[in-house]
């Protein structure tokens, strides 16, 4: 047989589906001489070209390291406030009890006390933690005596921890991802680069995790890995680490429907594949099964399982069972530790919102008090609202099951979900940002309209944790951190020629200026989170309302998480359309 | 103007932002002496300045500098009053730590602007590379662990020497510099180390005519006179009519203290206290005599005297002559050929001499040399590999500054930021020599740098780990210094070479 005649080789497809260029990042100096368009760019002139990613990379990843071990020096919640405490206490409080209990009592031990109501891949982290430190000092994790303790070398060891966390981890997770995101996209390097800085800098995440206290990296960092894994077409470990995430941090949840409606969309479009569907569904068990495997074995035993009934009440699923067990079987205590757990981790006895966070119902609530309707009628609308939020971006996505529309779809049901759910934090604001903040790294995603938009949106997250980095005495770390942010991305407070009009070395993008109405909505947004720290830091409030301010920062935050939410479902059913008509496009061309 | 990002003033804004971020980090006890100088300053008359003892840090500084906590302490007193009463010793409210951090990160301000007029003062084609060494002086780490964290206001001083620097470039504002030079020396007298080559060079190339030696230039010698008099008479000349010259001489150079300081600056005596050691386990073998007192002083190699065991006792005259013996080499090329770059190479060569042979020598007056050296570093490849080892090494010595775990990321990450990003950056824009390189320059230098990385391991952790926090902690301290020292040493002998072939 004659060998085949020539073919041209089949152009990448992504670089057809996409175009990415550099030109957003320079702008016309007037002369033909392109200049920075932002500061950041400036920082990282010299890596336009010719400079390898083993140098940028490390130099990137020690300054924003810096930058987080500097915000670590500062407090933390609940420094020098007993009895509770905060969340350093509750964090380290759970190291105390895992290293020293066995597993049957890590969810029923002294509940009043930071019982651990995290689920159970933070409780082994907590343990392999408090192992660790038990090496430097055993007095920093003793059972019960060292409550409350303040030692500085144990504050030095927990920031330690966080660091070391996030470094293996989120960083890796979110380098990776972007590396692959970015080559999908056609993105060039340099923009990569820019925008893994950016990212990695964004300032609400670096406050709580290293300043306030919390793990939260990891769980994104899991959340990043798993759509990492997408990307690469790994679905099987998408699933391992999505469980992995959900297992560290139940606030994953906030990704879940989208996770849901993507897997189950790539097994039924375009055409159905009943395989696939099974393989992860057995994946997705098995990983919980192995997830809940040790604390599940550690029940088995005689006296685990009096330890495990002999203190604690039965956890109201338990009672809810319709059937009735042997209390003697192994069964029984099995069930009873998974319902505890699951009783522990999700509080629903507890109220619609706590303290002040800017979502809807804290919002509807100051004009319109919600404490006269019962709480169950509350959940349902909670709940009822929630789903509405979320049924067309699952539903595109499930539609449309494309790994590079994932991040709006991402992004709009997490708003989602911190605008109706149930028992919303103000820190859950970390993971509608994280997706969306992710954008930058897209096509297009560093041109002055995304850039605006995802700035402002990070601005204000960090602004409506302010009155928590408050009672932490971070004020200095949070001005800091946001304005250098926004001096870096090039946004107002430190400069609004994002919102002006510029000429670019190619001008070729006039689309990418931002709308009229954007510059208007942030413009006034900006000048109200500006005017707002001011009356704060100057005005006392008047004697019968001593929460006004926080709650009028309550009331601009929700309004613009509103705004943002409705910016990234339009984001994402105009990338859905677009990538419609490429596809199309490309097909018709062949 | 092509390509100079990112900018001096950005760096400075980002820098800023981070030494922001350090005001609640460790601070040594040079915060409180400065609080204390705040408080003498304020509350005292000036007579009163000098004799002044509550605290145990009295004022050590020349007038100039007191006269600059005198200012500062007149805003001070809004920031909190209590800051600035001369009983309350070792006082470090919120508000005090605010303040004076901040004044270290305003005063820094000076700097900026020495080294903004540094590059305007190159010509074009090397502006890429004054550029360069300008943001390497600015975000140096030596800097930010002796300024924003030890606390010091060394940012500021050195801005007045690089101000100083830039104007002896030009024949128009070398009066300028003079005064600018008498001004530093009555801030901070360390700057003596420098001063005769200052000296040659204002009198060879100012006072005298560049044709001829012998054909001065009164019309320059009584201007410059007449500066550098009134500056000092401004400074001393109170101090002189109270009758307190000898007072303030007391003050300022306490004579009493060691040959090393406690933490074995990275100089040539070091590297002799080293061998000192090495020989005490060899001495019988050898048979060598052993000072048996030096071997029981409870002091031994960690505060104040260092006696040897096996060497000879060094005195101060010994050091005071290879001091000078090693200034005056360089001086005389000074002298012969008074160029701006050859001014600058001796300066750092100065620096290099009294760091090397001095006495009781600061690890913090490393940067008496990188300083002015980063000015020239760039000019070629030659320059650049002397500069290499110094500048690990220097910076290196300055670690053991910062004891505590929580700045242990901070001055290791940044140094390591910074030993990266600049050596990378200078090793790709410098220009090839006119004359061939050093053969293996380059070799040692890559060895050198390598060995620091073990080193730093053992000295910060396994030393520990093996051990424990009490026994030999002179080791680590000593095998840092004498690594250090011989990074010093070499990057001098080859600035030596350089400085004589160029």
């Amino acid at each position: 047989m004659p060998p085949p005649s020539y073919r041209p080789r089949k152009k990448r497809k992504s670089a057809t589906l996409f175009a990415g260029s550099n030109n957003s990042l320079t702008v016309d100096a007037g002369d033909g001489k392109s200049v920075p368009a932002f500061p950041l760019v400036s920082f990282l002139w010299g890596a336009r070209a010719g400079v390898s990613q083993w140098l940028v990379l490390p130099l990137v990843l020690m300054t924003v390291g810096l930058f987080r071990w500097a915000i670590s020096l500062w407090g933390y919640s609940g420094f020098q406030i007993p009895p509770m405490h905060g969340d350093f206490e509750a964090q380290r409080h759970w190291m105390e009890i895992t290293i020293h209990l066995p597993l049957s009592k890590w969810y029923t031990y002294d509940l009043q006390y930071w019982g651990l109501d995290y689920p159970p891949l933070t409780a082994y982290h907590s343990w392999l933690l408090g192992k660790i430190g038990s090496v430097f000092d055993t007095t920093w994790f003793a059972l019960d005596g060292s409550r409350g303790l303040e030692d500085p070398l144990l504050k030095v060891f927990m920031r330690a921890t966080v660091i070391v966390s996030e470094y293996l981890v989120y960083i890796p997770a979110v380098v990776t991802f972007l590396r692959r995101y970015t080559r999908m996209q056609a993105v060039p390097v340099w923009s990569a680069s820019i925008a893994l800085t950016a990212i990695l800098l964004q300032p609400a995440t670096l406050l709580i995790d290293h300043g306030h206290f919390q793990y939260n990296t990891v769980m994104l960092g899991l959340f990043v890995a798993s759509l990492d894994a997408i990307m690469a077409g790994r679905m099987l470990w998408a699933c391992i680490f999505f469980v992995g995430a959900l297992g560290f941090k139940q606030m994953a949840l906030y990704y879940a429907p989208v996770m849901f409606a993507f897997l189950l969309g790539i097994c039924i479009f375009p055409r159905i594949r009943i395989l696939r569907l099974l393989s992860i569904a057995l994946v997705t068990v098995a990983a919980f099964a192995v997830l809940l495997a040790p604390l599940m074995l550690g029940v088995t035993g005689i006296e685990a399982r009096e330890n495990l009934i002999s203190t604690t009440p039965e956890p109201p699923l338990l009672q809810a069972l319709p059937i009735r067990l042997d209390r003697s079987s192994v069964l029984y205590h099995l069930l009873f530790q998974l319902t505890q757990i699951i009783h522990r981790i999700f509080p629903f006895s507890r109220g619609l919102f706590e303290d002040k966070v800017a979502n809807a119902w804290c919002a509807v609530h100051t004009f319109y008090k919600l404490h006269r309707f019962e709480a169950d009628l509350l959940k349902r609308v909670s709940l009822g609202s929630t789903l509405a939020s979320i049924l067309i971006p699952c539903a595109i996505i499930f539609r449309h099951p494309r790994a590079s529309i994932l991040l709006p779809a991402l992004a709009t049901v997490a708003w989602g979900f911190f605008l109706f759910s149930f028992q919303v934090h103000e820190k859950s604001v970390l993971l509608p940002l994280l997706p969306m903040t992710l954008l930058l790294a897209g096509d297009e995603g560093l041109n002055k309209d995304t850039r605006a938009w995802i700035g402002w949106a990070n601005m204000l997250g960090s602004w409506t944790l302010y009155p928590l980095l408050k009672r932490d005495g971070l004020q200095v770390p949070y001005f800091v951190m946001t304005y250098l942010w926004a001096y870096l991305l090039g946004l107002p407070p430190t400069s609004w020629q994002i919102y002006c009009h510029q000429k670019t070395v190619s001008d070729t993008e006039t689309a990418a200026e931002p709308h009229g109405l954007t510059k208007v909505i942030h413009s006034l947004f900006y000048v109200t989170m500006l005017a707002w720290h001011v009356l704060e830091a100057f005005a006392p409030p008047p004697p019968g309302k001593p929460d006004l301010w926080v709650v009028f920062n309550v009331l601009v935050g929700a309004g613009g998480f509103g705004i943002s939410y409705l910016w990234c479902l339009w984001k994402l059913i105009s990338q859905c359309r677009r990538m419609e008509y490429r596809v199309e496009e490309v097909r018709k061309n062949q | 103007m092509a390509e100079l990002y990112p900018s001096l003033t950005q760096c400075a804004i980002v820098a800023t932002a981070f030494k922001v971020l350090l005001f609640p980090a460790y601070k040594s006890t040079d915060f409180e002496v400065h609080r204390n100088w705040l408080a003498i300053t304020h509350s005292l008359p000036v007579k009163e300045w000098y004799y002044e003892k509550t605290s145990e840090w009295t004022l050590d500084y020349p007038p100039f500098f007191a006269a600059f906590e005198w200012v500062l302490s007149q805003l001070a007193q809004y920031a909190d009053p209590a800051m600035l009463v001369i009983q309350n010793l070792n006082y470090d409210s919120w508000q005090t730590i605010y303040f004076q951090r901040t004044t270290v990160i305003v005063t820094e301000l000076v700097l900026l602007y020495a080294l903004s007029r540094f590059i305007k003062s190159v010509p074009q084609p090397n502006k890429q590379l004054a550029h360069a060494a300008s943001l390497s002086i600015l975000l140096s780490p030596g800097l930010l662990i002796i300024d924003h964290i030890h606390f010091q206001y060394n940012g500021f001083l050195y801005g007045i020497l690089i101000l100083s620097i830039v104007w002896a470039r030009k024949q128009s504002t070398l009066l300028y510099s003079g005064i600018a030079f008498a001004v530093l020396l009555c801030l901070k007298h360390i700057y003596l180390y420098l001063s005769l080559a200052y000296f040659v060079y204002l009198l060879r190339a100012y006072c005298l005519d560049p044709k001829s030696v012998f054909r001065p230039r009164f019309g320059n010698i009584f201007k410059l006179g007449l500066g550098v008099v009134s500056v000092f008479g401004l400074a001393f000349g109170p101090f002189a009519s109270w009758g307190q010259l000898l007072q303030l001489k007391d003050r300022l150079f306490p004579f009493s203290r060691g040959l090393c300081h406690a933490y074995w600056a990275p100089n040539l005596w070091a590297m002799y206290s080293f061998t000192d050691r090495i020989l005490i386990t060899l001495a019988p073998r050898l048979g060598l005599p052993i000072n048996q007192e030096a071997l029981t002083s409870v002091t031994r190699g960690l505060v104040g005297d260092t006696s040897f065991a096996v060497l000879p006792e060094v005195s101060k005259e010994h050091t005071f002559a290879l001091t000078l013996l090693f200034q005056l080499l360089p001086l005389i090329k000074l002298w012969r050929h008074p160029g701006p770059d050859t001014f600058i190479g001796a300066l750092t060569l100065c620096g290099y001499a009294s760091f090397l042979f001095g006495w009781h020598v600061h690890e913090k007056a490393i940067l008496l040399i990188i300083i002015p050296f980063s000015l020239i570093a760039l000019k070629d490849r030659r320059y650049f590999s002397a500069f290499r080892p110094l500048a690990v090494a220097g910076y290196v010595s300055l670690f053991p500054l910062l004891f505590t775990a929580a700045e242990f990321p901070l001055k290791t990450v940044y140094t390591i930021f910074w030993l990266v990003l600049f050596l990378f950056v200078f090793d790709r824009i410098a220009p090839v020599p006119e004359r061939p390189r050093i053969f293996l320059v380059d070799r040692f230098s890559l060895l050198y740098i390598t060995v620091s990385i073990p080193l730093i391991v053992y000295c910060s952790l396994v030393h520990q780990l093996v051990f424990g926090l009490e026994r030999y902690q002179f080791l680590p301290l000593m095998f840092m210094s004498s690594y250090s020292a011989l990074g010093v040493l070499g990057s001098w002998v080859g600035f030596m070479v350089v400085y004589f072939t160029a």
